[in-house]
């Protein structure tokens, strides 16, 4: 059954506008324009407020637009950095905490956005907006099993980065534990 | 009865953990049962498992210590009721009809003291421009950066400042619009003060006002701060609710 709903706008900008900023700005890497795409999501919802039947939606609608938003702008993927991962050199690395700490969030973001574009929207969606893995597989409409494997994938994908990013960044070899269950 | 233990390997554990949301929201669903019970019962996967579950935490915090900027929220804000919903905004739009009809007497009453030429005078530009905030300005382009805006006003043919104050330049817009004013086109642009207060630019040509000089000063009518500046041929008009010692350092 569903029914009319009245949705408080500035209570959900308040809650939602930042994790969609930090996901349109992985998606466009660039500050102004995901400041647009966030304005214009939230534009979207307004003008189609009365069509939202389940408050408890709205944040998976809010990703879900803003990301159709972005697809719809670009029409293409051209301008996303891919880096060449390879599972049997950088399998499950474990890295240091301290290490992850020294990175500001703006080096993070970069790092995510440099993942496959495979798995990245999965990973992004799981990191910026903490969706569950039902609600990425709604917002993507994807199976379940095809996220949990792009989150699987593409976290050990981000970790080597990131390994990368903090060598590069010390100038140094970055101290990195195997998973030595890999073979269990 | 007691519940059977279910085998799961170390391997698919983990690729259903990977899942798994650090703050330990996915708890109770039932798809990570198995996976969670094997990481009580095999300390390698609790050990990867606890690593998994930091560095995810230690991701979550250092991406939200991404702020957005300071007049994103004002921003959005000013754009959704700008939609004018029926639904949502009873009591501003009741707000709003009450505001053009009372700044309409008040603009009867300064029409009464000034000339009319050609049905294109100040104080209609005025009236135009105030009709125009009373309903909430409805904007056609949405960008926080003024290149932008100015750019989809060229592209629109409408008169917009190519030279603006200094201080302006550092202010993130709202977006812009182009509004036929009885077949005279007019460009409204807003931008974003760092109280969160908009400031409104409405431009015209000013060969479309007759000979009336406006004031340079900044004005006070009812409520709004006005300024008005003459740019090589066009007419500016700065229209705030900011307060003043604000609107004084960029207008």
């Amino acid at each position: 059954m569903t029914r009319d709903i009245d949705l408080d706008l500035e209570a959900i900008v308040a809650r939602f506008y930042a994790p969609l900023y930090r996901f349109a700005w992985s998606l466009t890497k660039s500050e102004a324009e995901a400041a647009d795409l966030t304005q214009q999501t939230f534009l979207i919802l307004a003008q189609r407020s009365h069509q939202i039947r389940d408050v408890s939606k709205v944040k998976c609608w809010l990703f879900t637009t803003l990301r159709r938003e972005f697809l719809r702008i670009v029409r293409v993927h051209t301008n996303h950095p891919s880096t060449e991962f390879q599972p049997d050199i950088h399998d499950s690395p474990v890295l240091s905490q301290d290490a992850i700490r020294v990175l500001d969030g703006k080096t993070v973001l970069e790092a995510l956005a440099a993942v496959e574009p495979t798995y990245r929207t999965a990973i992004e969606l799981f990191y910026l907006s903490e969706l569950s893995y039902k609600e990425i597989a709604k917002t993507l409409d994807i199976p379940i099993g095809t996220v949990m494997s792009r989150l699987s994938r593409g976290k050990e994908q981000l970790k080597a980065i990131l390994a990368g990013a903090i060598a590069e960044n010390n100038h140094k070899i970055i101290p990195m534990n195997r998973d030595e269950e890999a073979a269990n | 009865m007691k519940k059977p233990r279910t085998e799961i390997t170390n391997e698919r554990a983990k690729f259903l953990l990977s899942a798994y949301r650090h703050n330990g929201a996915d708890a109770q669903d039932p798809i990570f049962r198995d996976a969670l019970e094997q990481a009580t019962r095999d300390p390698d996967l609790a050990s990867w498992f606890a690593n998994q579950r930091s560095f995810d935490a230690l991701l979550c915090e250092k991406l939200n210590s991404v702020q957005p900027p300071a007049s994103l929220k004002p921003a959005i804000l000013s754009g959704i009721y700008s939609v004018g919903s029926k639904r949502r905004f009873p009591l501003g739009r009741f707000l709003g009809v009450a505001a053009v009809l009372f700044l309409s007497g008040i603009l009867l009453t300064v029409m009464q003291l000034r000339s009319v030429p050609d049905g294109h005078s100040l104080s209609d530009f005025e009236n135009t421009a105030f009709a125009v905030l009373s309903e909430g300005p409805k904007l056609d382009f949405l960008t926080s950066d003024f290149s932008r805006s100015q750019e989809y006003l060229l592209q629109q043919a409408v008169p917009h400042a190519s030279e603006i104050p200094a201080a302006l330049h550092g202010l993130p817009t709202v977006g812009c619009r182009a509004i036929d004013w009885n077949g005279k086109m007019i460009s409204l642009t807003c931008f974003c003060l760092p109280s969160g207060q908009l400031l409104h630019l409405f431009v015209v040509d000013a060969k479309s006002l007759g000979k009336i000089a406006p004031q340079g000063d900044i004005q006070e009518i009812n409520g709004w701060h006005v300024k008005f500046r003459r740019e090589k041929g066009l007419l500016l008009m700065f229209i705030s609710k900011a307060p003043m010692p604000e609107l004084i350092r960029y207008i």
